[in-house]
């Protein structure tokens, strides 16, 4: 679905992502792990076409989307979630899935209140419906996460780009994110590239796992194999604790 | 046929599938119906008074320039320091094509949308280019630039005492009637632009542009066309706005450069909005009819009304509650509302 063949972006010369090929198939979940600064962030803003790649391609579904603007990008289908939650915060939380609901696929002749219609829908889905008059600025941290999960959803993504959903969320409401995310799939249907810091979801949900460092891919398998790896120990927590064999 | 139905409480009248009621009982009156009423009966009671006449007839013009100013600032998410420049464009063209070439006021109607649209159409790209703080020094040079090529090649322009004599758009016998006329004109006017911009600030088109306006690079992550959207709401509000100035060339038959493109105009124009509240639309009508009253009873003070002036604007915006103007006074908050902001940005 999603092939990236030997992406490389720099800015400066700081080599932020280099060389780095990997695919994600239909209908995977692919966990997107690695230190601080490794460029996971950076390569998410590759896919989606806020940065330009200087080097390699990047295919979603046989199109070649690498330079293409994000609103393009967007309608083939692939959505994402922000790190740091960057509402509308003037708007209401129905108004700002609205927007995703009006323009996150061509809908010519779809009227307002069909739309407000379809983005109650989506609201609903993540338990956000009582809040849909609340000003976005008023939500809390899950209730953003979820305003932003909602917004993603609403655009009918076939592949959904999660940065870091659950950081600051609490283990309960991490588990109820957990839980709404695999149902979310489940009913949408989609393929989910999914970074993370929080080892013990990430574990959970991913079927294979990618490990980036240094903007380079250090290694790529299931969670379990990579769970062991000692070069990602290394990676992690430094060369003392890596266990040589 | 219209179909009239007296019930209860209200009488509606039914035309096809179209349908509209009217409350009998004026404390449920819609206040914008109450408030068009009153503009429609104010010249009536001020009928004698020609200057008054004047002077309100100018308020419905600042409103006009500044509604679409509101529009803008709102679907380009940057502020717009030269608003005038279509004034002048629009002003400008109509009255050397009615007085050179004689072109009729409908045809130098048609002129000024044509001219209007390709310079704001080549414009356009700055919003795409320049961001916040840049946006608003490229848009406040722009009229001075050209208020410059007017003094610059004065046998055309004459940029010091203007043009006079282009043909009136209505010429009664009465010149009292002619006064009255231009204030119906000009409300119109307004009212047209109010009523426009309010459909498309309620439409989905409303909605993309609050998207824009509160953060350009989610919603464009959203699948909202930004680049189309702002290069729609750069060119449309400037041909309205050049529109008011061929307006002014067809009722005051006289039109000068210096009189609306310096700093001055533009100030006012940015005050009635901020007074007015929020870029909020509505706003646009009590602030530019306050500021006009403003400026006509300090004009009687004399040659201190310089400083006057500006210190009772200055006042203005530190008084009124911060952000919500006039309009934010009167009206209460409904969430479901978008209200939006009027920031500067740095990037």
């Amino acid at each position: 679905m999603l092939e990236i063949t030997s992406v490389t972006k720099t800015f400066g010369g700081l080599a932020a992502v280099s060389e780095v090929s990997f695919s994600v198939k239909k209908g995977e979940v692919v966990g997107l792990i690695g230190p601080n600064g490794a460029g996971k962030t950076t390569l998410l803003n590759l896919i989606c076409g806020i940065y330009k790649p200087d080097a390699g391609s990047i295919r979603f579904e046989g199109t070649e989307i690498a330079g293409l603007p994000p609103n393009r990008i967007c309608r083939l289908g692939i959505s994402r979630t922000y790190q740091i939650p960057q509402p509308f915060e003037a708007m209401t939380a129905l108004n700002g899935v609205l927007v995703s609901v009006l323009n996150g696929k061509k809908r010519r002749r779809m009227s307002l209140s069909d739309a407000v219609f379809e983005a109650s829908y989506y609201l609903e889905f993540v338990g956000l419906f009582s809040k849909r008059d609340t000003l976005a600025r008023n939500l809390n941290l899950y209730e953003l996460r979820m305003l932003e999960l909602a917004r993603a959803l609403a655009t009918t993504p076939k592949l959904l780009l999660l940065d870091e959903t659950m950081a600051g969320l609490n283990p309960a409401e991490a588990e109820r994110a957990l839980e709404m995310i695999w149902n979310a799939q489940e009913q949408f249907d989609f393929t989910i590239l999914w970074i993370e810091h929080v080892m013990k979801i990430i574990m959970k949900a991913a079927q294979r796992v990618v490990v980036l460092q240094y903007g380079k891919k250090i290694a790529e398998g299931p969670p379990e194999e990579i769970q062991g790896d000692p070069k990602i120990i290394e990676a992690y927590l430094g060369a003392r604790y890596a266990q040589h064999p | 046929m219209v179909k009239l139905e007296l019930r209860r409480d209200r009488i509606v009248a039914r035309w096809g599938d179209w349908k509209s009621e009217w409350v009998i009982e004026p404390r449920y009156w819609r206040n914008p119906t109450i408030a068009i009423t009153a503009l429609f009966l104010l010249p009536l009671l001020v009928q004698s008074y020609p200057h008054i006449l004047t002077m309100i007839t100018t308020a419905n013009l600042y409103a006009a320039i500044a509604i679409p100013l509101a529009l803008q600032i709102l679907g380009t998410a940057r502020v717009n320091f030269g608003p005038q420049l279509y004034l002048g464009i629009g002003g400008y063209t109509a009255a050397l094509l009615n007085l050179h070439w004689g072109w009729s006021p409908s045809l130098t109607f048609l002129a000024v949308i044509v001219v209007c649209g390709v310079i704001a159409l080549l414009i356009s790209p700055t919003t795409w280019i320049a961001k916040g703080l840049y946006f608003s020094l490229i848009t406040l040079i722009l009229p001075l630039t050209f208020l410059d090529v007017t003094f610059i090649w004065g046998d055309i322009f004459r940029g010091e005492v203007g043009l006079v004599g282009m043909s009136p758009l209505l010429n009664f016998t009465k010149v009292s009637w002619n006064y009255l006329a231009y204030y119906y004109l000009s409300l119109i006017l307004m009212l047209l632009y109010l009523l426009v911009s309010d459909r498309i600030v309620r439409s989905r088109l409303g909605v993309n542009l609050a998207a824009i306006n509160e953060n350009e690079d989610v919603a464009r992550m959203m699948g909202v066309n930004v680049d189309r959207y702002k290069v729609v709401c750069y060119v449309f509000p400037s041909i309205l706005t050049g529109i008011v100035g061929w307006f002014i060339v067809h009722t005051f038959r006289t039109f000068a450069g210096v009189t609306y493109l310096p700093l001055e105009f533009m100030t006012k124009v940015l005050i009635i909005v901020i007074v007015g509240g929020r870029a909020f639309l509505y706003g646009a009508i009590p602030g530019a009819y306050l500021i006009s009253i403003v400026e006509d009873s300090l004009r009687a003070v004399g040659p201190s009304n310089y400083f006057l002036f500006p210190l009772v604007l200055i006042l203005l915006i530190v008084f009124l509650p911060r952000g919500e103007g006039l309009w934010g006074l009167y009206r209460k908050r409904r969430p479901r509302d978008y209200f939006p902001k009027l920031h500067v940005r740095r990037e």
